[in-house]
């Protein structure tokens, strides 16, 4: 039986004020945001939040007449979270990107990636590629093993998503959506007044916060990593791009740090703009919503030769 | 010294058991699979029956290993408070007595994992069994 839609708190309407929508992909209920006409814009969300991330970017790209497309993971947000450990590969959620982008038939479309809306929106971009005008890159990583020296460390990371340890912290104590990303913003106190109650909200019961501990141990660590395949070739497959792409990255991201993080993109994507360095440590949209809305925005305008 | 103590099997009459934690990749890292493995003799054991633990709230725990075609055993471990059967769980002693068992598990699992490392993550993260 579906899991019942969860449903926002009045309160929030003021800074989240979308009509929700819903597809069915791959067997699951997809919540997304579809606002404006013109040519579209899709803002991928990553882990543990949902598209309320983007609520500060969105009103610029709607202003400058664009179709903003903003999806919640299956797993996340406003859209069904599966309870069994085995429907959220790195694939499974790619595949679901592909078949909502599918169903709404996007084209001329710009990709804005973050977290793990990058190695899920870069599957869909490259499996997609007809449909793809540009890539907007920000705290993500597309290569493995492993992506960065952090990620490797039994502390902090793999002690937080250790084997019981993971359920249990990120689980039972909801410890990524609250304490994780207050910590991970540069705002905290503007963060827990505004925001941090919304992410921790939709994430209600221990249960339906699965992905938020089965995430991080897809991050590729050594040769025995499930998703190693699957990094090789988007990493392969990115370099051969000629999209116009930006890359934006936060100044204060000790996770994803800019000198590993940002650098290898600019290797990857030699043509790419950036990296635009804004406040911000991994979620930058909290601290910098409008501004990489304007970003993207004047990124776009470009390519329609308008120029900001 | 580990709080957790392994016991034979209770007896069950008139008790429940009651859902605590689930963990559905115990291989993940494979060394907790292989402490399971090796703490509660599943090479011999095999699903035949469940471990028992005893936690610092004095509440014992059922320890119910699960199998999956393809993967080695144990794929999952769950952990479940063996009440008194019609007698709600005191939350937050069951919090502490996970944190303990998770506690005792790392321990079992050894270097490079570290208990201390654990607390010190259960301190960034503010469990209340931490405080």
């Amino acid at each position: 039986m579906p899991q019942p839609a969860y449903t926002l708190t009045p309160e929030i309407a003021d800074v989240w004020p979308y009509q929700p929508r819903y597809k069915q992909v791959n067997g699951w209920r997809m919540h997304y945001v579809d606002e404006g006409e013109g040519d579209p814009i899709l803002l991928l969300h990553g882990n543990p939040t949902w598209g309320f991330l983007w609520r500060k970017t969105i009103p610029a790209l709607l202003a400058a007449g664009h179709r903003v497309i903003v999806p919640d993971q299956i797993g996340f947000g406003l859209s069904e979270k599966p309870t069994n450990e085995r429907d959220h590969s790195l694939d499974s959620h790619a595949s679901n990107l592909i078949c909502l982008v599918r169903q709404l038939d996007l084209t001329n479309l710009t990709v804005v990636c973050h977290d793990w809306g990058g190695p899920t929106g870069f599957s869909m971009a490259l499996h997609e590629a007809h449909r793809v005008r540009s890539l907007v890159i920000m705290s993500t990583w597309a290569w493995p093993r492993p992506p960065g020296e952090f990620h490797t460390r039994i502390f902090p990371w793999r002690t937080m998503h250790a084997p019981l340890v993971g359920p249990y912290l990120l689980g039972k104590h909801n410890a990524l959506a609250g304490r994780g990303t207050y910590l991970s913003v540069v705002g905290r106190e503007q963060f827990r007044d505004e925001a941090q109650a919304v992410y921790e909200g939709v994430l209600p019961d221990p249960a339906s916060r699965m992905l938020t501990w089965v995430w991080p141990r897809w991050i590729p660590i050594d040769e025995s990593a499930r998703a190693m395949e699957r990094f090789e070739w988007m990493e392969a497959e990115l370099s051969k791009t000629t999209w116009p792409s930006m890359i934006i990255w936060g100044r204060e991201d000790e996770v994803f740090d800019a000198d590993t993080f940002a650098t290898r993109w600019q290797k990857i994507l030699p043509h790419a703009e950036g990296p635009h360095m804004v406040t911000g440590r991994h979620f930058l949209q909290e601290d910098s919503g409008a501004e990489i809305g304007l970003l993207i925005r004047d990124f776009v305008a470009n390519l329609d030769g308008k120029g900001a | 010294m580990s709080e957790i103590t392994i016991i034979d099997a209770p007896d069950l009459t008139g008790k429940r058991q009651a859902f605590a934690l689930r963990e559905d990749r115990v291989g993940h890292y494979d060394e907790f699979r292989e402490f399971f493995s090796r703490t509660f003799n599943l090479d011999t054991v095999g699903l035949s029956k469940p471990g028992y633990l005893r936690a610092p709230s004095g509440m014992e725990y059922a320890v119910i290993f699960t199998g999956r075609s393809g993967e080695a055993f144990p794929a999952g471990v769950e952990l479940f408070a063996l009440p008194e059967a019609l007698e709600p769980l005191d939350d937050d002693a069951v919090d502490r007595d996970l944190w303990a068992i998770l506690g005792w598990m790392i321990d079992g699992v050894g270097a490079p994992w570290s208990r201390q490392d654990l607390e010190t993550t259960g301190k960034v993260y503010r469990i209340p069994a931490m405080r």
